[in-house]
């Protein structure tokens, strides 16, 4: 015991040493929150705030009501288009025709046709376009309701089915647009944060030959193994800590409200995460050693460490798009914790069943490469890298 | 320490979880779906005594929702929505409220109680009243024996279902949700619901908004001049737009003249029924063509439409008012039992022979509102509120009063009543807005502002000004 004191304090001294690497690390914790921040508010103000659009209209003469209607909903003529804003709007070059028979075939009830011109394929216009043909769309059906209520119809006619949606999805949801972030970034800083910390205590050291010093020591592989996974696991726990804490904050400056959406975690949904997240750090942590160590070198251990990375943000990508998810994905490492997470963000209560499952599997896959480790480090091969 | 602190615990937890216990067996809670709100909500009940004098008399169920607020975290009151009628159910309402008042239910949740007589609590409803076929029966239709046969069909002690008793059961559900205060938002009658409130419980209330009034002062039922009034503008304005005075330049003479023929000759047309496609037979007297005409007053795209339905009368066209009867026939379902238990025992009984005769001289329609009540009052059954009820209420709680310039029933000196007697009021009239302007949007951020602040004054009202004045539906096919 008194022995792996010895090596713990020494492995975090090593880590805590070099305070500008350490930094590094942890900026994954400190730039994560705000990402989601500068990302989730410019989502929304994309989604709900309806700024002025400029479209060069041509005919608006013949619809005054209709260009009124557009007008009211901040869809304006290009002609008042302020100058700051001018290029952009002449860049993107929205048209919108109205016919010179416009007046008689309304009167006729006649359809008429209007046209939109535009580069439909343009990121910038998708907003501004849906936005125009909502607009004339409802335009045009308050005058076809009309017309039809004069004639005697009943309107409710037009609406033969009325779909009524009922959501399942609890009140308390957390906004999705911030959970889908949260979830990946968490998943990636339990990977990244402890990566630098893992590569130099394993192959660092060993060109350092400090590996060789350690390992003369009357101590077990083991135990020197444990003291490096707990120092580099530590380093990721405190990221991800600091990624729910900050995070937690920095939504408080975004109004979801705007898209009738919260986000708040409670205690125990935080205590719940961390359970969660923990023996990922520590699953990284091994992965990290295990591979850093199988190195040649000190470089080859940094792309492969790389390399390594790409798992976490790949998962839930995958189960994102897998709609229908097999059964193990609920208690294979990574996989469940990805779905545990969506559960907990989503304010469901967790199933326990599956949290010990995923998280023995985890415990379990970390033990047996931590044990093939202590073992392998008993090779000389190993340890003086003789391929 | 930690001793102390189990200590502290369990002498908390006690007395909370006994009185909780007590409230439980009352209140029930839980998840649901409404017609309209995509999102789960909350629907309760809430067992109170249908005779307060009587509290372990006889119970009945009040029914009511809960539309949670989207971020609950900074702890403002709820408001409360007090609906019109009298006979409104506010749980059925609630997909409409749910988008009206997006703003304030962003920060606040939105509590909506069944009117004890409407709704699901113990409603009074006459089927035969509210299931008369619309293109074949005429005002005049509704006698004393349909009265009876309503009567009959009604259960409860009726002089248990007024306004006051209605009030008490929204201070219990207030209570019973464990709210300190509340805001309250009251439209139409829900404004004379929420007067009451504030005169019995002003300690429950944090603010208040009365949204078209019907004060105390003034008796409910009495719509003659005031819908002129509203009537009068709509020709003006009609005359203002250039495209409706030129599409509609003789529009009174024309409203006139339909008005005066079918007073002498009453139509008889068989028409294609505008929902079964069948022929039908459509009966239209002048009573049926006002009083259609009237309840299209209250609303914008309501009046767009009445220049043109008048003119193409006139030129014997009555296919668009066939349309406008059947968009009339809505799934908005009024509690005419309760309406009349109220109206006919707290409003009526205030009025003279010589007010009806002053509100009945009208170029509009004449005494054709006062005609449900001079038939259903005589024989409903009685009660009489104290002298309290009919008090100015001066309670000293922040008050914002909102009214529409055009509204056909509560006209803007009905806000001026509740002006004056309240001391923290302000009263917004809304030019181009008619009845219940509150829930336009504009008027929704002004009352989010007004939540929040907690002073009637000094709100900003700007957009009040971007509201567009009245427009019309000048042809057939819709004008350019």
């Amino acid at each position: 015991m008194i022995q792996f004191k010895a090596l713990l304090i020494k492995e975090l001294k090593e880590a805590f040493r070099d305070k500008r690497a350490l930094l590094v690390a942890m900026s994954m914790g400190l730039l994560a929150p705000v990402m989601i921040m500068v990302m989730s508010k410019t989502m929304i103000k994309d989604f709900v705030d309806n700024p002025p659009i400029y479209v060069k209209f041509s005919g608006a003469e013949y619809a005054p009501k209709l260009i009124k209607t557009l007008k009211d909903n901040n869809i304006l003529d290009f002609a008042d288009v302020p100058e700051e804003e001018k290029r952009n709007w002449q860049e993107r070059n929205v048209e919108l025709i109205i016919p010179d028979s416009y007046g008689e075939d309304m009167l006729d009830g006649k359809a008429i046709d209007i046209i939109l011109r535009a580069d439909f394929s343009e990121k910038s216009l998708n907003a501004p376009l849906r936005r125009i043909k909502e607009e004339i769309r409802n335009f045009s059906l308050a005058i076809g309701y009309k017309r039809l209520l004069v004639r005697g119809i009943d309107i409710k006619l037009l609406q033969p089915l009325r779909l009524q949606e009922q959501d399942t999805s609890l009140p308390s949801s957390n906004a999705v647009i911030i959970t889908l972030m949260l979830g990946l970034y968490l998943l990636m800083g339990a990977f990244i944060s402890g990566q630098s910390i893992s590569i130099d205590s394993s192959a660092g050291e060993r060109e350092r030959n400090v590996l060789e010093m350690l390992l003369c020591q009357p101590v077990s592989t083991l135990k020197i193994v444990l003291a490096k996974l707990i120092c580099s696991s530590l380093i990721a726990t405190i990221s991800v800590t600091l990624m729910l804490v900050l995070t937690t904050v920095s939504v408080s400056f975004v109004d979801l409200t705007k898209i009738g959406a919260t986000f708040s975690l409670d205690g125990t949904t935080f205590i719940a995460l961390l359970l969660l997240l923990i023996p990922l750090c520590f699953l990284a942590a091994s992965m990290q050693l295990f591979f850093a160590f199988q190195a040649k070198t000190f470089k080859e251990a940094q792309s492969t460490v790389a390399m390594l990375i790409m798992v976490p943000t790949m998962i839930p990508v995958a189960m994102m798009i897998m709609d229908d998810k097999p059964v193990w994905t609920e208690w294979a490492p990574i996989f469940g914790q990805t779905l545990l997470m969506e559960d907990l963000f989503k304010g469901l209560p967790v199933d326990w069943q599956a949290f010990t499952v995923t998280t023995a599997a985890t415990i379990a896959l970390t033990a047996g490469l931590v044990l093939t480790l202590a073992k392998r480090l008993k090779s000389e091969k190993v340890v003086m890298s003789l391929g | 320490m930690r001793i102390f602190c189990k200590l502290w615990i369990v002498l908390t937890l006690l007395p909370i979880s006994e009185v909780a216990q007590a409230a439980e067996d009352m209140l029930t809670l839980e998840h649901c779906h409404l017609e309209g709100i995509k999102q789960q909500v909350q629907c309760g009940t809430l067992q109170v005594p249908e005779n307060y004098q009587q509290p372990d008399g006889v119970k009945i169920t009040i029914n009511f929702a809960v539309l949670p607020a989207i971020d609950n975290s900074q702890d403002k009151e709820p408001l409360m929505f007090l609906a019109g009628g009298p006979g409104q159910a506010a749980v059925s309402l609630a997909g409409g409220l749910y988008r009206a008042f997006n703003e304030v239910r962003k920060t606040r949740d939105l509590i909506l109680v069944d009117q004890r007589g409407t709704g699901k609590s113990h409603p009074l409803q006459c089927e035969n009243a509210i299931t008369m076929d619309a293109y074949q029966t005429l005002p005049e239709d509704f006698s004393e024996q349909e009265v009876k046969q309503c009567l009959a069909e009604l259960s409860g002690d009726l002089t248990q279902y007024n306004s006051e008793n209605a009030i008490r059961d929204f201070d219990a559900v207030r209570q019973a949700l464990g709210h300190q205060q509340i805001a309250i938002y009251g439209g139409s009658y829900g404004t004379r619901a929420g007067l009451v409130y504030m005169r019995m419980f002003p300690q429950s209330l944090a603010s208040v908004v009365l949204d078209s009034v019907g004060p105390i002062e003034v008796p409910i039922g009495l719509f003659g001049k005031s819908a002129a009034r509203s009537f009068q503008m709509l020709l003006t304005h009609c005359q203002q737009e250039p495209s409706c005075q030129q599409a509609y330049p003789n529009l009174a003479e024309e409203f006139t003249q339909v008005v005066a023929q079918l007073e002498r000759d009453p139509l008889k047309l068989t028409i294609a029924h505008p929902r079964l496609g069948t022929n039908t037979e459509f009966n239209i007297d002048k009573n049926k063509f006002l009083s259609t005409i009237f309840s299209q007053l209250y609303s914008l795209e309501g009046r767009s439409l009445v220049p043109l339905v008048i003119h193409q009368a006139s030129l014997g066209n009555y296919a668009p008012f066939a349309g406008l009867t059947a968009a009339g026939e809505t799934n908005m379902e009024m509690f005419v039992g309760l309406t009349f238990n109220i109206v006919c025992n707290e409003d009526m009984p205030k009025v003279s022979a010589a007010m009806l005769a002053a509100d009945a001289d009208n170029s509009f329609n004449g005494g054709l509102s006062h005609l449900a009540w001079k038939t259903a009052c005589p024989i409903w059954p009685q009660y009489r509120p104290d002298d309290a009820f009919y008090q100015s209420v001066t309670a000293n709680i922040p008050t914002l009063i909102i009214s529409g310039d055009l509204d056909p029933v509560t006209p803007p000196s009905n806000g001026d009543y509740a002006d004056k007697s309240l001391p923290n009021s302000k009263h917004i009239i809304i030019k181009n807005g008619s009845h219940t302007p509150g829930v336009m949007p504009c008027a929704i951020t002004i009352i989010n502002e007004f939540l929040d602040k907690q002073t009637p004054g000094g709100l900003d009202e700007s957009c009040l000004e971007e509201i567009p004045g009245e427009s019309f539906m000048t042809n057939l096919n819709g004008g350019i």
